[in-house]
């Protein structure tokens, strides 16, 4: 059995001559992992998602879903997914659009009101669709993605529409499901989602993956920042210490690329040297400062 | 399959609209059928009073299936594939698993299923309505033998196929309804109406028009017991001709029927769903 859920190589999507959607992706989920799939509106997450259920054709390229094509009958049979705004037909009631979908996916008729119960909806069930908040809506889609108990959830922006306390709920929930072995892919633009849910994070940007790792990676090692005086001299004995990567300057600071449990070391060393330091701060890049380099004008694979 | 059509038959069954079009279709085809010619002036219709009477019921319905009930047909076949497209539901459905071609083939069993109520109800309206007829004229209330009406209903059935089916490649076509419901409209009104109405005039026509849906609908109508001199003066759906034999319209309607199905079926396996 493949250690990946899902692998693709050169994925690419073209509309046009113009238009690449999504350009040579190599895209690799492990299995039983959280992966946050985070990049800008049109980045290329959601035809990327897409192309891996089937429903979009790659122009090249090839991937591979739980060992089989996108949209292969064998494999779709083992895949949950819910993609952009869930599709609900506004004139059945959330019980019947489940058991429209349970019809065609096989699923036992009892996991309709077990996956309802699920997601908080067991009350409104009866309603139609069309009568639910934004945010009943996205729990629905939710419902529907588990109805056949997927190894693989691929759920593309579940917490849209969601008020902060459901936000929260169904971050707490993405987690739950993905215990006992189950695979998760979340797409993303909300990098506090991403922090809290994700074991590991691949940022795309004009449809090519421009960085993956766990946060933490992406994060990078954390930078002191020390105020001492005279500062070119200070920047002189942090160069010569062991446990310092690198020096920088930033206005009145320096910047040193070195762990935070290396700071009294080098407090001790400047000040030995003469040195007078008056502060001593950790900084560490958010996942929001590296999502935004990465995806910016002038940002760039790491 | 059965578990497909099931379910299809829950989003067709559940719908308004699916009941608003058998109402109206139930209503406009007895209207035309009795009630006006009736209250005009029966003696003046073309079959006399003898066509309002239970005997005539299986030509007498018929009669409409061509002209208003493909119409209705059509519209309900735009509603079961194009609103998929309104509604975004299509990326839900083709993620289940079956299949793009499975749950295509539910969708089209599920509508031909629900277009048997539509026979039905028609026939169920009119019967009532020659019988009441009947008892005002005090004629026989007669009604024709059970096979006769048993192939009717299933002419019925198989005149509104056809355009149930245009109505599901108009649909996928379109990735919608408005666009599909006017080309549809526009097609049997323009195209079919306008150009078998100078087929008469203009002899090169006449071939094209014989495998129109309402040249062949009105000749299989007329081959069981349609009146030809009825369908040609039966007010904004009439028909002068040509007629075929009544063996080539049903071939050419379940031709029609399955060509329709097919090419929207190509059409949506192929195509993105975005």
């Amino acid at each position: 059995m493949t250690q990946h859920v899902i692998e693709t190589r050169a994925l690419t999507k073209r509309y046009g001559e113009a238009i690449v959607a999504v350009d040579a992706l190599d895209l690799r989920v492990r299995r039983g992992e959280v992966y946050g799939f985070l990049g800008p509106n049109g980045a290329g997450k959601t035809t990327t998602l897409r192309m891996l259920l089937g429903l979009v054709r790659p122009t090249s390229g090839d991937a591979a879903v739980l060992g089989a094509a996108p949209g292969s009958p064998a494999g779709l049979a083992r895949i949950g997914a819910m993609v952009e705004a869930p599709g609900l037909y506004p004139y059945l009631s959330g019980r019947d659009n489940l058991r429209v979908l349970a019809g065609h996916a096989g699923a036992a008729p009892g996991r309709v009101d077990a996956v309802l119960a699920e997601v908080g909806l067991g009350g409104r069930a009866g309603d139609r669709a069309k009568t639910y908040s934004m945010g009943m809506k996205q729990r629905l889609g939710v419902a529907a993605a588990l109805l056949k108990d997927p190894e693989l959830l691929i759920l593309d922006e579940p917490t849209n529409g969601l008020d902060p306390a459901g936000m929260a709920e169904m971050r707490a929930f993405i987690r739950s499901l993905a215990k006992g072995g189950r695979t998760v892919v979340l797409s993303s633009h909300l990098m506090g989602e991403v922090e809290q849910v994700c074991d590991r994070v691949g940022v795309i940007r004009d449809g090519a993956l421009v960085a993956e790792g766990t946060v933490d990676q992406l994060r990078g090692r954390a930078k002191l920042r020390v105020r001492a005086e005279p500062l070119g001299a200070a920047a002189l004995v942090a160069a010569g210490l062991p446990d310092v990567g690198g020096v920088a300057t930033s206005g009145a600071m320096l910047e040193l690329t070195a762990d935070v449990a290396a700071a009294a070391g080098i407090n001790r060393a400047l000040v030995t040297a003469g040195i007078e330091v008056s502060e001593i701060s950790e900084r560490r890049a958010s996942l929001e400062d590296v999502f935004l380099e990465l995806t910016t004008n002038g940002g760039g694979p790491r | 399959m059965t578990r497909h059509v099931i379910a299809e038959l829950l989003i067709l069954r559940k719908r308004a609209a699916t009941w608003i079009l058998l109402g109206l279709w139930t209503l406009l085809a007895v209207f035309f059928a009795y009630v006006v010619p009736y209250a005009l002036d029966p003696e003046d219709a073309t079959g006399g009073i003898r066509q309002f009477l239970p005997a005539s019921l299986a030509g007498t319905l018929l009669d409409g299936f061509p002209f208003f009930g493909g119409v209705f047909a059509l519209m309900l076949g735009v509603f079961a594939l194009g609103s998929e497209y309104g509604w975004d539901t299509l990326k839900a459905l083709f993620t289940q698993g079956p299949g793009r071609l499975r749950v295509f083939a539910a969708k089209l069993t599920a509508l031909a299923i629900v277009l048997v109520p539509f026979v039905l109800g028609v026939f169920a309206a009119g019967a009532a309505a020659s019988l009441v007829i009947a008892g005002i004229e005090g004629a026989p209330a007669d009604f024709p033998s059970a096979w006769l009406l048993l192939r009717a209903i299933a002419a019925g059935w198989l005149i509104l196929v056809p355009w149930a089916a245009l109505g599901v490649l108009l649909g996928v076509l379109t990735r919608g309804t408005s666009l599909a419901i006017g080309v549809g409209i526009l097609y049997a009104l323009v195209i079919e109406g306008l150009l078998s109405a100078f087929a008469d005039s203009v002899s090169v026509l006449e071939p094209l028009t014989q495998v129109f849906l309402r040249a062949n609908g009105y000749s299989l109508a007329a081959a069981l017991g349609a009146s030809v001199d009825s369908i040609g003066s039966n007010g904004p759906g009439a028909y002068a001709g040509p007629f075929v034999a009544g063996a080539q319209a049903l071939a050419v309607l379940v031709a029609s029927a399955a060509a329709f199905a097919g090419l929207a079926a190509l059409r949506l396996r192929r195509r993105d769903v975005e």
